[in-house]
């Protein structure tokens, strides 16, 4: 019977309880606050559908087989979902930093990389719960096929990682809202909207058309979507290695700057 | 030899006009000094708006009654951009000032629950006006349209932009958390805005819409501002002009009594 001081977890390679933790602790922030984080861009997504259907009236709109709607229902979900992991991550570490509350995570046993999986997973987990919730607020309206679930749940990680990878590149960076909100706006959203979310991009002038496939967010519209309909305005080959490469681009930075305590180490 | 004579009270007539004017500086100030993001990002989402919505439907959308779609598009979109503004412009000034605490120095100040209805009310519309300015520029720019009314232009664009930025108020005196406003913004702001004819015809509507959308104020600030470019209505002018004093009447006097009996503001 020894009443001794509790002797320090052990643990090998990896961290999994922390990094668990931290993963779990990314994704209730945001669950916790639905209304906002996902009932939101559910109201939204819907708008959008309501606002196209109606604006085309009786019009065609039907792109190769699809109708415009089933085309851009699947745009408008992997929007959704990456617009929503890149704000759980730069939100999450903005207001960690401006709270001082990120020795929190700098403290705990963590490596850099456990940080960043914990960030950057627990974001990219819930724009995939915004998603699914955009999609079948969807469904009722919209009669979706699915050609390739594969590419489907490919996309939708790949994508929704490479935005919450971005935001904590962001989030790491920015000092005050002023930089999260103008980042959201001047970059997150306007290379969403000009990617494809709305339409093909063979309605866009032939430089306009170059300009998109060296786009990553592109190929993860363009790619999810050919989930659904089967039908793909670029190269799904080429989207597939841009994504991964583009995810382990950011993932490599965002571990440095962990990793150096960048603007969050003194 | 001078006394120090301790400085007397500074009468008021029936207007603390020094008051009000502070007020309403705080409040253009406040937006102005974030122009990028209160200013600049309007514009840039706007401008992205009317990009989408030319490449999607350029095609199979030719005319709006008559009229060419983008024409018909860019002062719905302009409107759009003016009362998300104005709402925004005094919603967040109230609500920050109530988390912050700092709302006491609004409240201690003696201005009368006019002035404070006013000058909140009066950075609303110019910070609406500054963005409708600031849009409507930068679209003429990318689809010259016509301005058949200015009056009309006018009319409507001071009536909604006030209009909003009452509600605002209202929103910003009611809610104590910043969810709560996202929500109003999410699910009554937004909706109204888009689905009141800023991209189709009312005409396109199912019957039971369009009668609704005939008691909709967001419906006449969208169709009259429209009609005073484009010279084109869905809706009866005269109705809206009524619509929108009224909502405005009305809600003048509920911030007015809002601010009178302090509600959520005084202990």
């Amino acid at each position: 019977m020894s009443a001794g001081t509790a002797a320090p977890r052990r643990f090998g390679a990896v961290n999994w309880l922390g990094l668990r933790t931290l993963f779990r602790r990314e994704l209730r922030r945001v669950l916790v606050e639905y209304r906002d984080t996902v009932l939101g861009p559910a109201v939204s997504g819907l708008l959008f559908l309501a606002v196209f259907r109606l604006a085309l009236g009786g019009a065609e709109g039907a792109d190769d087989g699809a109708t415009f709607l089933q085309f851009l229902a699947p745009g408008l979900v992997i929007f959704a979902a990456c617009q929503r992991a890149f704000e759980t991550a730069a939100a999450s570490l903005i207001y960690d930093k401006l709270e001082g509350i990120l020795a929190d995570t700098l403290m705990a046993p963590l490596t850099p990389v456990e940080r960043t999986l914990g960030y950057a997973g627990g974001a990219a987990a819930s724009g995939l719960v915004t998603g699914a919730v955009v999609l079948a607020a969807m469904l009722p309206f919209v009669d979706l096929p699915l050609a390739a679930p594969a590419a489907v749940l490919f996309f939708a990680v790949g994508g929704t990682l490479l935005h919450a990878l971005l935001g904590v590149l962001v989030g790491l960076w920015a000092e005050r809202w002023d930089h999260y909100s103008a980042s959201l706006t001047f970059l997150v959203i306007p290379f969403a909207f000009l990617s494809g979310t709305f339409y093909s991009i063979e309605r866009l002038p032939a430089f306009g058309q170059q300009a998109v496939t060296l786009n990553p967010v592109f190929y993860v519209i363009d790619g999810f979507r050919y989930g659904f309909i089967g039908r793909a305005d670029g190269s799904l080959a080429v989207g597939l290695a841009v994504v991964v490469a583009v995810d382990l681009l950011l993932f490599a930075a965002a571990w440095r700057l962990f990793a150096a305590g960048y603007k969050i180490k003194p | 030899m001078t006394v120090s004579v301790p400085p007397s009270p500074r009468r008021l007539g029936p207007v603390n006009w020094v008051g009000l004017w502070t007020l309403y500086l705080k409040e253009v100030r406040r937006f102005a000094k974030v122009a990028t993001q209160t200013v600049l990002a309007p514009l840039v989402t706007t401008l992205l708006f009317l990009a989408i919505f030319s490449l999607a439907l350029g095609r199979a959308v030719d005319t709006i009654g008559g009229v060419p779609f983008l024409q018909f598009l860019a002062p719905g979109l302009v409107m759009m951009a003016m009362v998300q503004n104005a709402f925004a412009n005094t919603s967040s000034s109230l609500l920050i000032s109530k988390i912050q605490g700092n709302i006491v120095d609004v409240l201690m100040p003696p201005l009368s629950p006019g002035e404070l209805t006013l000058g909140f009310a009066a950075g609303g519309v110019s910070r609406g006006l500054v963005v409708g300015v600031a849009v409507g520029l930068a679209m003429w720019l990318a689809v010259p349209f016509p301005l058949h009314h200015p009056g009309f232009v006018l009319f409507h664009a001071v009536a909604a932009s006030l209009m909003l930025s009452l509600l605002g108020i209202v929103g910003g005196i009611w809610a104590e958390k910043f969810d709560q406003m996202a929500a109003m913004t999410n699910f009554v702001i937004t909706p109204f805005a888009f689905l009141s004819g800023t991209f189709y015809s009312v005409e396109r509507l199912p019957a039971v819409w369009r009668t609704a959308a005939h008691l909709n104020p967001f419906f006449y600030m969208i169709d009259g501002f429209r009609y005073g470019f484009i010279g084109h209505a869905d809706g009866s002018l005269a109705a809206g002009l009524v619509v929108m004093t009224a909502a405005n009447l009305a809600l003048w006097l509920l911030a007015y009594r809002l601010f009178a009996v302090g509600y959520k503001l005084k202990a």
